[in-house]
């Protein structure tokens, strides 16, 4: 019985033991033999409950062998390597009062190991899923799938967001054809009705997207048919009693459940945050424009003279033209070439007044593209008198491709203008001062330098330079640098200072070249 | 008051000096501008010239300097100062200098008129 036997066992992938109704082991093949590490002489002849040290087996199993003469289930046993495995096994009972018993078994450990740690990963996703402050969308993108498919086989789509943005139409189609699984509980918080349940957003995502969103979902579907792991941009969605807010959309598109069709969404409520970065903006602009009404009234004096050029002048040509016609016979030709020069004066008076008005006004400001050579142009003309009260020479250089940067106008000027200024008052008591101002690029960035021949800023200054109330004047409340390096961050640039080799200090403003490039002609 | 009596304007504005030499003209002066003191003084115009009206606050030399420097000429044409700039110091400054009229921009020419005819009459 037991050769011949033996020999079959051994083909037998899964461990196979043959034993009596008492346990005396009668047969163990090679299979069992690695499994459990044991020879088979000296697995024959033991009793299988001393040989693994668990007793006959659980009572069910033994109880259902006696009756039905079978019995299934996992088993721990000692390994061959002495650790613990998990033997799946299968009991099969011989007829007869003196049959022996079969039992197949298949070490499912690592099975087990695997399950386990699935369903603690499930279980982990599950409450991460429902304890995360952010909304969580899980959706059923089988639908829009299929649609894409059957549009990329019809092979009518070469460009998917382009295709998207000339059928807005198809896009609210696949919202509706998107259907939401599950949410989470910070989802019904953030889309839910006050005391609602989820079961109410359990539906289409098509109510949660305002119309002026829908490129940001073209967009992501964009993405995940491109390939993209994921995608995420900031929009504006709507909860279900159609109040719109500020959020961040974030999409993750997995290999796994791609495939299953479903797709894991977050959105993240924005609202206080782009409240308080409003309020935060809100607050630099009175700044700001605080900064320019002061910084008028230092230049008070100067701006009075300059207006008081053109008026001057047009006394002047108003009683001219009174002597011309009081002639006789009147000069009528000298009064006509008058006319126009005081129209013309009219205009310098009005020029000077529109550009003191726009920096006294207090408008939010509106980011555009400014051509940054107009800039230095305007703030030398707008400082034009201290400029030339105070014996300076001005030499510009300006970049021949006029960049431009986007920025709003009036406080990019307030920039310049300022460190315009500061470098005259630091060339107070320097000889022939030089005022030199300039503008260029460098990679994406461009470059505002304003530079002079004064004394310089002293090492142990500058890294105090842009601090709020730093001043190393007797007047001013040492805000200004502040003001400036905000406006210039809010622009996304910077304000760099330092000092100039041969004397004298260097401010640089590095701004981001405007998207769309040069102007070459902007209107100033 | 002289026939055609040549005047100086000394002004660093353009169109401020264009207006003043239309209104010479149309006083029957003959009026040559200059944009800054330091091109008067080099153009020979100063020994020519019956009356200088000229701007304080220019780059350069200034107007007050500028009539100091004709003052202390042995025949120095009259000088008439102007300015756009509120001060207390400049009655003083420009009566120190030797001007004769200080005039505050913007001024009523009649003004000016009146300047020009001491200046050259008295």
């Amino acid at each position: 019985m037991t050769g011949g036997l033996g020999g079959f066992l051994d083909l037998i992938p899964e461990s196979v033991l043959l034993r009596r109704t008492d346990g005396l082991i009668l047969e163990w093949n090679a299979a069992a033999e690695t499994l459990y590490g044991l020879p088979r002489a000296r697995a024959i002849g033991r009793f299988a409950a001393d040989l693994f040290g668990t007793g006959a087996g659980p009572e069910e199993a033994l109880a259902a062998l006696e009756s039905t003469g079978a019995w299934e289930g996992a088993l721990p046993r000692p390994g061959a390597d002495g650790r613990d495995r998990i033997v799946h096994v299968r009991w099969r009972r011989g007829e007869g009062p003196e049959a022996a018993i079969v039992e197949t078994g298949r070490d499912i450990t690592a099975e087990r190991a695997a399950a386990e740690a699935l369903r603690k990963s499930e279980h982990r996703y599950r409450n991460l899923f429902q304890a995360m402050a952010a909304s969580f969308w899980e959706l059923d993108f089988f639908p829009v799938g299929e649609m894409l498919y059957r549009l990329r086989k019809s092979g009518a789509v070469a460009d998917w967001p382009g295709h998207f943005a000339a059928n807005p139409a198809l896009v609210r189609e696949m919202m509706r054809a998107t259907r939401v699984i599950d949410v989470n509980e910070q989802t019904v918080a953030t889309f839910g009705r006050a005391g609602g349940g989820k079961e109410e957003l359990l539906r289409s995502v098509e109510p949660f997207w305002p119309e002026a969103s829908s490129g940001v979902f073209a967009a992501s579907v964009a993405a995940a048919v491109g390939g993209a792991p994921n995608f995420s941009a900031e929009t504006r969605l709507r909860t279900i009693d159609g109040r719109e807010f500020p959020a961040l959309f974030t999409a993750c598109f997995p290999a796994d459940t791609m495939n299953k069709g479903t797709l894991l969404v977050g959105v993240i409520d924005l609202s206080e945050l782009v409240a308080a970065q409003q309020a935060l903006a809100r607050m630099q602009d009175e700044m700001a424009h605080a900064a320019r009404v002061s910084m008028l009234g230092e230049l008070a004096a100067s701006i009075a003279h300059e207006i008081n050029q053109p008026l001057g002048a047009i006394a002047a040509h108003a009683a001219a033209g009174q002597r011309w016609l009081d002639r006789d016979p009147p000069e009528l030709d000298e009064v006509r070439a008058l006319m126009a020069s005081v129209g013309a004066d009219a205009c310098r008076a009005a020029d000077i007044v529109g550009r003191v008005r726009a920096m006294a006004s207090g408008h939010a400001p509106e980011p555009g593209p400014v051509p940054v050579n107009a800039v230095i142009a305007d703030a030398v003309t707008f400082l034009n008198h201290e400029i030339r009260r105070s014996g300076t020479r001005v030499e510009t250089r300006l970049c021949r491709s006029d960049p431009v940067v986007l920025a709003d106008r009036v406080q990019l000027q307030q920039v310049v203008v300022n460190l315009a200024m500061n470098a005259l008052q630091a060339m107070a008591d320097t000889p022939a001062p030089l005022l030199s101002l300039e503008t260029g690029t460098r990679g994406g960035r461009v470059l505002l330098g304003i530079a002079d021949t004064g004394p310089g800023v002293a090492a142990e200054v500058l890294p105090r330079l842009f601090d709020s109330f730093f001043t190393t004047r007797a007047t001013g409340m040492g805000m200004g640098l502040a003001i400036a390096r905000g406006i210039a961050g809010r622009f996304g640039g910077e304000i760099r200072a330092g000092n100039r080799p041969g004397g004298g200090a260097l401010f640089e403003v590095d701004l981001p070249v405007c998207p769309g490039g040069i102007l070459a002609h902007t209107k100033v | 008051m002289f026939a055609n009596p040549l005047v100086a304007i000394v002004d660093d504005d353009a169109s401020f000096r264009a207006a003043l030499e239309g209104f010479l003209r149309s006083l029957g002066c003959r009026a040559l501008g200059f944009a800054s003191a330091e091109d008067f003084l080099q153009s020979g115009a100063p020994d020519r010239v019956g009356c200088v009206v000229s701007d304080i606050q220019m780059p350069g030399m200034s107007g007050i300097e500028l009539a100091r420097t004709l003052g202390a000429r042995d025949r120095g044409a009259a000088v008439i100062l102007v300015t756009a700039l509120a001060g207390e110091q400049w009655p003083r400054a420009a009566r120190e200098s030797g001007a004769v009229c200080l005039l505050q921009k913007p001024f009523d020419p009649q003004e000016l008129a009146l300047c020009l005819s001491r200046a050259m009459g008295g």
